[in-house]
């Protein structure tokens, strides 16, 4: 319920056209109540005429054409009060869902990498979609069959207890049982239906299972057995399907009883009132004719609150995700006026642990601007933590992180992202055009930029591969790239934005050698003035650093340059004499059709 | 990847074949559907019965309410009847309550039969995937084939239970409805059912306005959630390069356009739901002005004129109705479509016609000219020849690449070869049947593929005549006791999902266990590196794999020098060929491409020794 409240400030926006809403709702009401009092009127007077009440003379027949008119013309009215209710409540109610999914896309784009750590994006799409998507329908039709319900309720409460308060009685003890049998049965089907979710589920997951695991059933001759073991929980599924079946087929001809019923006995009580004289026989026909007009309502204001239930839920779990503050933002106060960096960082003394894990511990070095620092160590070592923390994709938990002599949590967050050109082995690339990935990190990207970007990424020696060059669309994630090219779009990506920094973090893993050499000696130009940090696994791509540091289990455990340290003769030393034979072996393969390219890929993967 | 609520599965790109909506009514495929339904015909029969009794007496009440005003109530003159309102009521909650237990039956059995039939073609489709070759599994995400098995299938039950009821029940009552008023009165029907035409075609350009709309709309749903799903994964570089200003714009875009479409569909009921109203009333205002002004002349009572227009009124629901599920019935036949194409593809072919049945082999195995590639194109393996004797342990080595693995597949027949043959105890492969001969040369992969379950179950699997003590000893044999007996429920301890609870090294002897429970006489292990198994789990795995090849036939593909040292002999493969073969000393002295490659991974082994 105290979730709900977060809704306030959307309805808010549009008090004006939900009042109009409300007041068509009620329109609407009122109208079709009209319809069953005018056609009570026709029949009463039809019947006064052919067959009169004992006693009394036959009426002459009254001109028809009144009561049907204005019949008609009520109609016309709940009509016109009905497509403007549509136009107003529904209207309204698909754009709180439209703000509700924009609030929420713009909080998930303040959040941290931690956050998205701990949050599966399976779990935030469900609540960006489906929990949305429950509260729209609470907002939507939950409230208008509420309404519609107390409308009616007042309206033809009234007015039925005015006619016969014995047959209102009749009317408002059974009808609500629609109600009451939806609540009941509602919610008992819930909890069928969720078993018989959490079986669907299985076997889905059974049958993924399988799938994915299919050579080792093969292998062991089990497709039957296999078979049967599905066999089995399938069954399970049905039996419980068949259990909510029993609840679920209950329902509709529950409600069509209730209704049957309470017009059977309207028939008895009111038939028995007119022959009686306590009413006219046009009061009996209203009554009756309304007992349609009142059904569904009852029947909606039970599902209402059967999805009141689930919409509350779904609202927890959307606020939940809206109440999360990111840790990572600009501290007002705390920012220090810079607009422009000029690129000397410097870490001092940072640790870094998840949970348990010390990833960094103590970590030391400076890069001064203008040179090229080179980071290697083995996998898991820490080293893309370590330049993770630059760009303040992750934070420290002890010592700082400066660039300029500024901690970088002081520097204002888009300053210095805008500085940081990073090239991840992570290539995330976006569904769109090439032209839009190389240049999506600057606002109006120039023709000649965007070309030396690609350039220097040589992801110009493939340009005319792709049909229609740079704008060409990439498929999902650049499905339709090699990983060559999508680690070169990357890279172009980072070189694009003009960087004081650049982070290469393992950027060029699937470039060939040749290009790979291309590659840097460009780089080496356009970054003579600026700071570079490049992770590698390859020796051969970072020998040329400044600074080489040897990164082991988050500690430094060697430093300096190429040749201090292979002197030094220790795992720096180690891993280059293993690079040297494993392109001896490469060199070895002279087929004509080898690809020597390949086979050095794929004894580097080997290596790893 | 699985989030059931949106779609079912990473399905994603293939959005636009599960989308499309077939046509309504395919001949062949309702033919092929039927024979389905054959073994509930009985329970279909008997809710097709309930529904032509339900739908007559549903006419029931307004015919008794129009009775008892013409007969009781404002009795005319000279009809009266001897029961009076009592019998009526009597009559009224007898009608009630047969068609309330009718209908209830009713839609149990179809929910019932629906499930059967749903469970059949489930089972089907699984037992027929799980005979599919490899290939088709290389070629067909599994995301895919789960949503033919879950998702296709209920599109089908949906029709059945929902789509079956509705068509032919609404068919059924307008069908009824219009007989009786023609019998009561066949000039008032006329009057009241005048507005049912007109009713008919709007409902219909309804119906195809939002067909479409509601085509539009999921397509730009699935646009919206494609794009935050991807703004999701990629977060931190649209926060790297400082984009989130312009993706949330594009992101407007998205989301308004969804708005929009949808705003279209409400627009088209704002004006559809006006549409019924007006002709609603229509009819009821013709029935009581034309009827009610010549009800003497053509010999109606005033009751009798409520009962048509109460039936007016009833006819009107399913012809709403109807339009509905002619959507449910595009979406059936769409799915029937997809899952006889996924029952059409082949299965592997048949075992030949007189295979030869060998109890038990000695193990010998011979590579005679193999030339074998996934795509026959472009080999992997080169005219492959090697002869392994029969308790003979072999290593086979290479750079990745190499055609190691392929040796793997086919010698278990999960490929066939293109060229030369492959014989086991002098036998070709090809001419025993491939249980057989999976059930000879047993096999543990490289990544040990655990199911949730139990241990034991994932040792012995599915397999009956595999006992408990049996597994016991199998784990005992490969060292993996060790490890279990510390778990608190020990060999019924639960496994999670791709074994995600146990260390790789724990699952590797996992593997090797089950391998050993069954005890194949000639035995194929996939060795290759395996990262972060600690030193203790590494020994262990090392004297298993010592143990396992020991007394069989045993071809490694290996990674560990320490296990490459321990085998007969070693074969070296380098690019889908044969170039070197001997023993380890032997091959080292000979400085060709086995020392270089010894080289490498001595170092590597080394580096990770350090580490």
């Amino acid at each position: 319920m105290r979730n709900m409240r977060l809704l306030v400030p959307y309805f808010s926006r549009y008090r004006n056209v939900i009042v109009v809403g409300v007041l068509c709702i009620a329109g609407s009401t009122v109208a079709s109540l009209l319809q069953p009092y005018f056609l009570g009127r026709a029949i009463g007077a039809i019947s006064a005429h052919y067959a009169p009440v004992r006693g009394a003379a036959a009426a002459s027949l009254s001109p028809l054409y009144q009561d049907v008119l204005l019949l008609m013309g009520a109609a016309i009215l709940q009509g016109l009060f009905a497509f403007f209710q549509r136009s107003t409540i529904n209207r309204v109610s698909r754009f709180m869902e439209y703000h509700l999914r924009e609030d929420m896309f713009l909080h998930l784009q303040r959040m941290d990498q931690r956050f998205y750590q701990e949050m599966h994006t399976g779990d935030l799409m469900a609540r960006l979609t489906n929990d949305v998507n429950a509260v729209r329908q609470f907002v939507g039709m939950g409230v208008i069959s509420f309404i519609q319900f107390a409308m009616m309720l007042v309206g033809a409460g009234i007015w039925l207890f005015i006619i016969s308060w014995k047959l209102a009685l009749i009317t408002f003890v059974l009808l609500p049982m629609t109600s009451m049998g939806m609540i009941v049965v509602g919610r008992r089907m819930q909890t069928r239906y969720r078993a018989v979710q959490d079986q669907y589920g299985a076997i889905s997951t059974f049958a993924q299972e399988s799938f994915s695991g299919v050579r080792v059933i093969k292998a062991y001759v089990q497709e039957k057995l296999e078979a049967g073991a599905f066999a089995e929980r399938n069954r399970d599924y049905v039996t419980r399907s068949l259990r909510y079946a029993r609840l679920s087929s209950i329902l509709w001809p529950l409600m069509m009883f209730v209704v049957g019923l309470t017009s059977a006995f309207v028939l008895y009580v009111g038939g028995q009132e007119v022959i009686q004289g306590q009413i006219r026989l046009r009061d009996f026909v209203q009554f009756m004719s309304t007992i349609g007009l009142l059904t569904f309502p009852m029947i909606s204001l039970g599902w209402t609150m059967n999805m009141f239930q689930q919409a509350s839920a779904s609202m927890e779990r959307i606020s939940e995700v809206l109440r999360r503050q990111p840790r990572i933002k600009d501290t007002p106060g705390r920012t220090a006026v810079v607009t422009e960096l000029r690129g000397d960082i410097e870490f001092r003394h940072v640790s870094l642990s998840y949970g348990d894990t010390d990833v960094l511990c103590d970590v030391s070095f400076s890069v001064p601007h203008g040179t090229t620092t080179a980071i290697v160590g083995r996998t898991g070592a820490g080293k893309s933590t370590l330049v993770d923390l630059i760009p303040r994709i992750l934070e420290v938990d002890a010592g700082e992180v400066l660039i300029d002599g500024i901690d970088v949590r002081r520097i204002p967050l888009a300053l210095l992202r805008r500085s940081v050109g990073f090239a991840s082995q992570d290539t995330f690339l976006f569904s769109t055009t090439l032209r839009e990935n190389v240049g999506f990190g600057i606002s109006d990207p120039a023709a000649e930029d965007l070309m030396h970007a690609v350039d220097v990424s040589r992801l110009s020696k493939d340009l005319e591969q792709f049909p229609q060059g740079l704008d060409t669309i990439i498929g999902e994630r650049g499905v339709s790239l090699s990983g060559g090219q999508k680690q070169r779009t990357s890279l172009a990506r980072a070189v694009a934005r003009d960087p004081v920094i650049l982070i290469l973090d393992d950027a060029m893993s699937s470039v060939d050698t040749q290009t790979q050499s291309e590659i840097l000696f460009r780089i080496k130009k356009i970054m003579a003035n600026r700071t570079s940090l490049i992770i590698s696994q390859r020796v051969s791509t970072i020998k040329d650093a400044d600074e080489i540091i040897v990164l082991d289990e988050g500690r430094i455990v060697e430093r300096g340059d190429h040749t201090s340290l292979l002197n030094q003769d220790g795992m720096y030393a180690r891993m280059y004499r293993r690079e040297l034979l494993q392109q001896e072996l490469e060199v070895d393969e002279q087929e004509p059709n080898g690809r020597t390219s390949q086979v050095g890929a794929a004894a580097h993967g080997g290596a790893e | 990847m699985v989030w059931h609520g949106g779609s079912h599965s990473g399905d994603d790109e293939n959005l636009d074949e599960d989308e499309i909506l077939g046509k309504s009514y395919d001949g062949k495929l309702m033919r092929r559907f039927l024979p389905y339904l054959k073994p509930y015909s009985k329970g279909l029969g008997m809710a097709l019965l309930f529904l032509l009794v339900t739908s007559a007496l549903d006419l029931a009440g307004p015919y008794l309410i129009g009775y008892a005003i013409d007969h009781d109530i404002t009795p005319v003159r000279g009809h009266s009847h001897p029961g009076g309102l009592p019998l009526i009521l009597a009559i009224f909650l007898a009608a009630l309550s047969i068609s309330f237990l009718l209908k209830y039956v009713m839609g149990y059995v179809l929910q019932w039969v629906g499930q059967h039939v749903m469970y059949d073609l489930r089972t089907q489709i699984f037992t027929h995937l799980e005979q599919l070759n490899l290939q088709f599994f290389d070629k067909n995400p599994v995301g895919r084939l789960i949503t033919r098995l879950t998702g296709d299938v209920d599109a089908l039950n949906d029709l059945l239970t929902q789509g079956v009821v509705s068509i032919l029940g609404d068919g059924v009552m307008l069908l009824f409805i219009v007989a009786a008023m023609l019998i009561v009165n066949w000039k008032l029907a006329l009057i009241g059912l005048a507005v049912l035409p007109v009713i008919t075609i709007i409902a219909h350009f309804f119906q195809r306005a939002m067909r479409r709309i509601y085509r539009r709309i999921r397509v730009r749903l699935s646009r919206l959630n494609g794009y935050l799903n991807e703004n999701i994964t990629g977060m931190a570089i649209v926060q790297l390069f400082n984009r989130e200003q312009k993706m949330f714009e594009s992101f407007e875009e998205l989301n308004s356009s969804y708005r929009a479409a949808n705003l279209q569909a409400i627009f088209a009921y704002s004006l559809f739901s006006p549409a019924v109203i007006f002709f609603g009333a229509l009819g009821t205002a013709l029935l009581a002005w034309v009827g009610g002004s010549n009800l003497r002349t053509w010999g109606v009572l005033p009751g009798t004129l409520f009962t048509m227009i109460l039936y007016t009124n009833q006819a009107f629901q399913p012809i709403r109705d109807l339009a509905d599920k002619f959507t449910l019935l595009q979406a059936a036949v769409a799915a029937c479509e997809r899952i006889f194409g996924l029952l059409d593809e082949v299965r592997e072919p048949p075992d030949v016609p007189n295979p030869v049945v060998l109890d038990r082999v000695r193990g010998e195995i011979e590579f005679r000219h193999v030339t074998f590639g996934y795509d026959p194109a472009n080999p992997v393996l080169k005219d492959v020849s090697f002869k392994i004797e029969a308790g003979e342990s072999v290593a086979i080595v290479g750079a990745t690449g190499a055609g190691k693995t392929s040796i793997i597949s086919i010698m278990s027949r999960f490929y066939d070869i293109q060229q030369g043959e492959i014989l086991l105890d002098g036998v070709d492969i090809r001419q025993m049947r491939r249980a057989d001969v999976r059930r000879h040369i047993g096999t543990v992969l490289q990544d040990p593929v655990l199911f949730s379950g139990t241990i034991t179950s994932n040792i012995r699997l599915h397999s009956e005549e595999v006992s408990d003590e049996q597994v016991r000893r199998a784990a005992a044999f490969v060292n993996a006791d060790r490890f279990i007996d510390r778990l608190p429920e020990g060999y019924d301890h639960e496994v999670r999902e791709r074994g995600s609870n146990f260390s790789a090294g724990q699952r590797q002897l996992l593997a090797f266990a089950r391998a050993i429970a069954f005890d194949p006489e000639v035995l194929l292990v996939l060795d290759e590196a395996t990262s972060s198994v600690d030193t203790e789990t590494e020994t262990l795995i090392q004297d298993a794999l010592e143990r396992l090849m020991k007394g069989r036939t045993s071809i490694i593909i290996a990674h560990r020098l320490f296990t490459i040292r321990h085998v007969d002999r070693i074969i070296v493969l380098h690019k889908g060929k044969v170039v070197e073969q001997g023993t380890h000393d032997a091959l080292l002295e000979r400085q060709g491409y086995y020392h270089r490659l010894y080289e490498l991974q001595y170092q590597e082994q080394e580096m990770a020794e350090v580490g």
